[in-house]
């Protein structure tokens, strides 16, 4: 037959299978009786490298070439010239009513991505198309045949859903801070996208022998699964996981790779079908995310695509909002800090104007902390303290490291003194942002260590002259004196008066002392006691009065023991004293003693009662030398009570 | 004595709160072939003096019992009168306005008042 071979040369296996092909013996009949119209759209058909098929004559029957054959797969052989309705049984309640449109209209009919539910293993799988049915004119004009072109568009459509499930997803999922709610939220999401009755996800432990699943969406038939499960009782799921593999159960009842006592627990979850996907970190199995359902269905390799995804994003969603939470923790911790803190806390820009200052820097400063932002350091330093502070900063630049000075403060009523630590802080390229600084309020212990140097100038002042008055004790104690021996027990004797002075004042805390202390103490060490008599209320006497009171009872002693009263057995002495209105009088009488008569010079002992009692009481002091005895009378202002204690004295 | 070039005769003020110290410049003071004019122990004392007048040269502590003597030193520098401050106080002196005064740091010996003394009393 030349001409038939002629007329379909070339078509590759389909095409030597139609010309090999008995057609004598069915419907088409004779390939050689063949009305040209089939014969060109045969011809295009075989000649098509799109998936193409011709439905030709009353029944439709199939003549398709090498592109549609593999289009089926292996899996559904469609013999050469069977009937349309027979070999697209499946899916003729959606192409059927197409088909027959096309044959009594005469025109064409487009799908695009038109699902076409088909049966695989026993389970309805989803597949999308976009295919032609094209009318071929017979010889009398009416439709004789049709051609069929077909693409499948399931990947794309897969893929578009899932670029659509996964950008839904991100926008839920960026505002929620809470790792429960990113859970919450993924879960029923991919439930509602995969049609199933549970989702969960589970985190592996670190040492993998724990899989804590986190509260599960279910569709309100199925049970949560929230718990802690052991690794080794997942067995071979865990197993398969841990080694990346998606695990795949199309119908628990039937799956032959599950044991007797698997299909007893699958039961008890009421699980019949469900698709678990390892989510790897590095390569290590770290979480899981499944789906369910309770009765038997197919699975797809984009819905294993789609849960992997979707388990990912959740695992990268999970870690942002447990870092943002630690983030958030850690800024409180230091936040908390930074408010409590005693010390002042700021930080400036490099051009040193605050950029953030704590409660402590606001209530030194009497400034709010938001007020003290945006003011400079100036602000609050004399100038010259800021151009040593400037010169701080340049040093930090130039060197890095902490620098620690002090400088003094405008605080809200004081100078404040601050010790300042300061230290640049620096981007992640360490290229300097600005200062942070820690300062001390040292301002009292400034305070102290400027009252502690007073009282050490104070002491020294004290000592040099104490030195001066010794000096002055010693010179006329030795004065125009040959005697030298009797001079220095002269000298010795008055130091020792003026030592047990002091010594008295210690005792008093340098408070004074009372008159009756002070003329016991100093009787008690004259040779004599019991020949003196005295007698008197308790009147305070000042610091300095005490000092001269004791030297003057000395030289009054010394005096009479030499040439009065106790020079001779049977004199005494008697000191009395009384306060009269605001006056003191005070009274020193000599009786007994040998007669008395004026001596024609002052020695320095009557000179220092006379001098230092008038000026260090503010009195008069009148020497009688009655040849009955010496008196010598004291009128002075009444001293004022508590006349201050060790510091102003000192001050 | 002592190689002091001071004119016999010289009229001193002494200004001194402590009567033992002030008997020892009065004994010092006449033994350098001066006069003590007067002595003073308070502020108002030695303010009292300034205004009798009748010395030549004033020695003034500088505390007197818890009082400065500065008001006295202000009076005198203003009358022209030649003084010098008497002081326990180590490194604190009369103050900024008497940077330049003499001070004789106590316990002094003779020989450094008539010194001093000398050196105010003969300027330059």
């Amino acid at each position: 037959m030349p001409e038939f071979r002629a007329l379909l040369s070339g078509g590759g296996v389909m095409g030597e299978r139609i010309r090999a092909h008995d057609w004598a013996s069915t419907p088409f009949g004779a390939p050689t009786a063949w009305p040209q119209s089939l014969r060109s759209a045969l011809s295009i058909c075989l000649n098509s490298s799109a998936a193409t098929a011709i439905c030709w004559g009353p029944e439709l029957r199939l003549l398709y070439n090498d592109a549609w054959s593999r289009m089926l797969g292996p899996g559904r052989p469609v013999p050469l010239g069977e009937k349309a309705i027979k070999a697209w049984a499946d899916i003729w309640h959606v192409v059927g009513p197409q088909v027959k449109t096309v044959l009594e209209t005469g025109a064409g009919y487009a799908a695009v991505d038109q699902l076409l539910p088909i049966q695989q293993r026993g389970h309805t799988h989803e597949a999308y198309w976009n295919y032609s049915f094209t009318p071929i004119a017979g010889e009398d004009g009416s439709v004789a045949g049709i051609l069929h072109q077909a693409q499948e568009t399931s990947d794309r459509v897969f893929a578009d859903r899932r670029n659509a499930l996964i950008l839904a997803l991100a926008d839920r999922m960026r505002p929620l801070a809470h790792p429960g709610e990113i859970l919450a939220c993924a879960c029923r999401l991919l439930g509602e996208a995969l049609g199933v009755g549970r989702v969960g996800y589970g985190e592996v432990s670190p040492d993998g022998s724990t899989v804590s699943v986190a509260r599960c969406w279910t569709d309100g038939m199925m049970a949560d699964l929230a718990g802690n499960y052991r690794a080794e009782d997942l067995g071979k799921l865990h197993r398969a996981l841990r080694q990346g593999e998606i695990c795949w159960l199309e119908d628990a009842a039937t799956d032959p790779g599950l044991s007797a006592r698997d299909r007893a627990t699958l039961r008890r979850l009421g699980l019949r079908s469900g698709l678990i996907a390892p989510i790897l970190v590095e390569g290590r199995c770290r979480a899981m995310i499944f789906a369910h359902d309770g009765r038997p269905r197919g699975w797809g390799n984009h819905h294993a695509a789609l849960l992997r995804e979707v388990g990912e994003r959740l695992r990268q969603e999970l870690a942002r909002a447990r870092a943002e939470a630690a983030l958030r923790e850690s800024e409180r911790r230091h936040r908390l800090i930074f408010e409590q803190a005693q010390d002042v806390v700021f930080t400036a820009d490099l051009n040193q104007v605050i950029t953030s200052a704590n409660p402590a820097a606001a209530e030194a400063l009497g400034i709010a902390a938001e007020a003290l932002v945006g003011r400079s350091v100036g602000e609050f330093v004399a100038p010259d303290t800021f151009r040593r502070t400037t010169g701080m900063l340049r040093r930090k630049l130039a060197e890095g490291g902490t620098t620690r000075y002090e400088v003094e403060v405008f605080g809200k009523t004081d100078l404040l003194h601050w010790e300042i630590s300061s230290t640049l802080t620096t981007d992640g390229d360490g290229h300097p942002l600005g200062l942070h600084a820690i300062a001390r309020d040292v301002t009292e212990r400034h305070a102290f260590e400027g009252r502690q140097q007073m009282l050490i100038e104070e002491l020294n002042h004290r000592v040099k002259n104490m030195l001066a008055q010794v000096q002055g004790i010693a010179l006329q104690s030795f004065k125009g004196k040959s005697d030298v021996a009797e001079a220095q027990a002269a000298f010795q004797e008055r130091l020792a008066a003026l030592a047990a002075a002091h010594d008295l004042l210690t005792r008093r805390k340098w408070e004074g002392a009372t008159l009756t202390q002070l003329v016991a103490d100093a009787t008690c060490r004259l040779a004599k006691p019991d020949r003196i008599g005295f007698n008197g209320p308790d009147v305070v006497l000042p610091p300095k009065a005490t000092v001269s009171l004791v030297l003057a009872l000395h030289e009054l002693a010394t005096n009479a023991s030499r040439h009065g009263a106790l020079s001779t057995p049977q004199g005494r002495v008697d000191i009395g004293w009384r306060p009269a209105g605001q006056r003191l009088r005070m009274e020193w009488r000599e009786s007994g003693g040998p007669r008395v008569a004026a001596p024609e010079g002052r020695g320095f002992g009557l000179r220092l009662i006379e001098r230092a009692l008038a000026s260090d009481l503010g009195g008069a002091v009148a020497l009688d030398f009655a040849t009955e005895g010496l008196v010598c009378t004291i009128d002075a202002p009444l001293p004022r009570a508590g006349a201050g204690n060790v510091v102003s004295a000192l001050l | 004595m002592n190689g002091a070039a001071l004119p016999p005769g010289t009229r001193v003020l002494i200004v001194e709160d402590e009567t033992i110290i002030a008997m020892t410049a009065e004994d010092m003071i006449e033994d350098l072939g001066c006069t003590v004019a007067a002595t003073a122990g308070t502020l108002a004392q030695a303010l009292d003096q300034v205004e009798a007048g009748g010395f030549d040269v004033a020695m003034l502590d500088i505390n007197l019992n818890g009082e400065l003597s500065l008001p006295v030193a202000e009076r005198l520098r203003a009358a022209g009168t030649p003084f010098l401050f008497t002081t326990g106080y180590g490194s604190t002196g009369p103050g900024t306005a008497f940077t330049d005064a003499e001070v004789v740091r106590k316990p002094y010996r003779a020989a450094d008042l008539a010194a001093a003394l000398s050196r105010v009393l003969t300027p330059g």
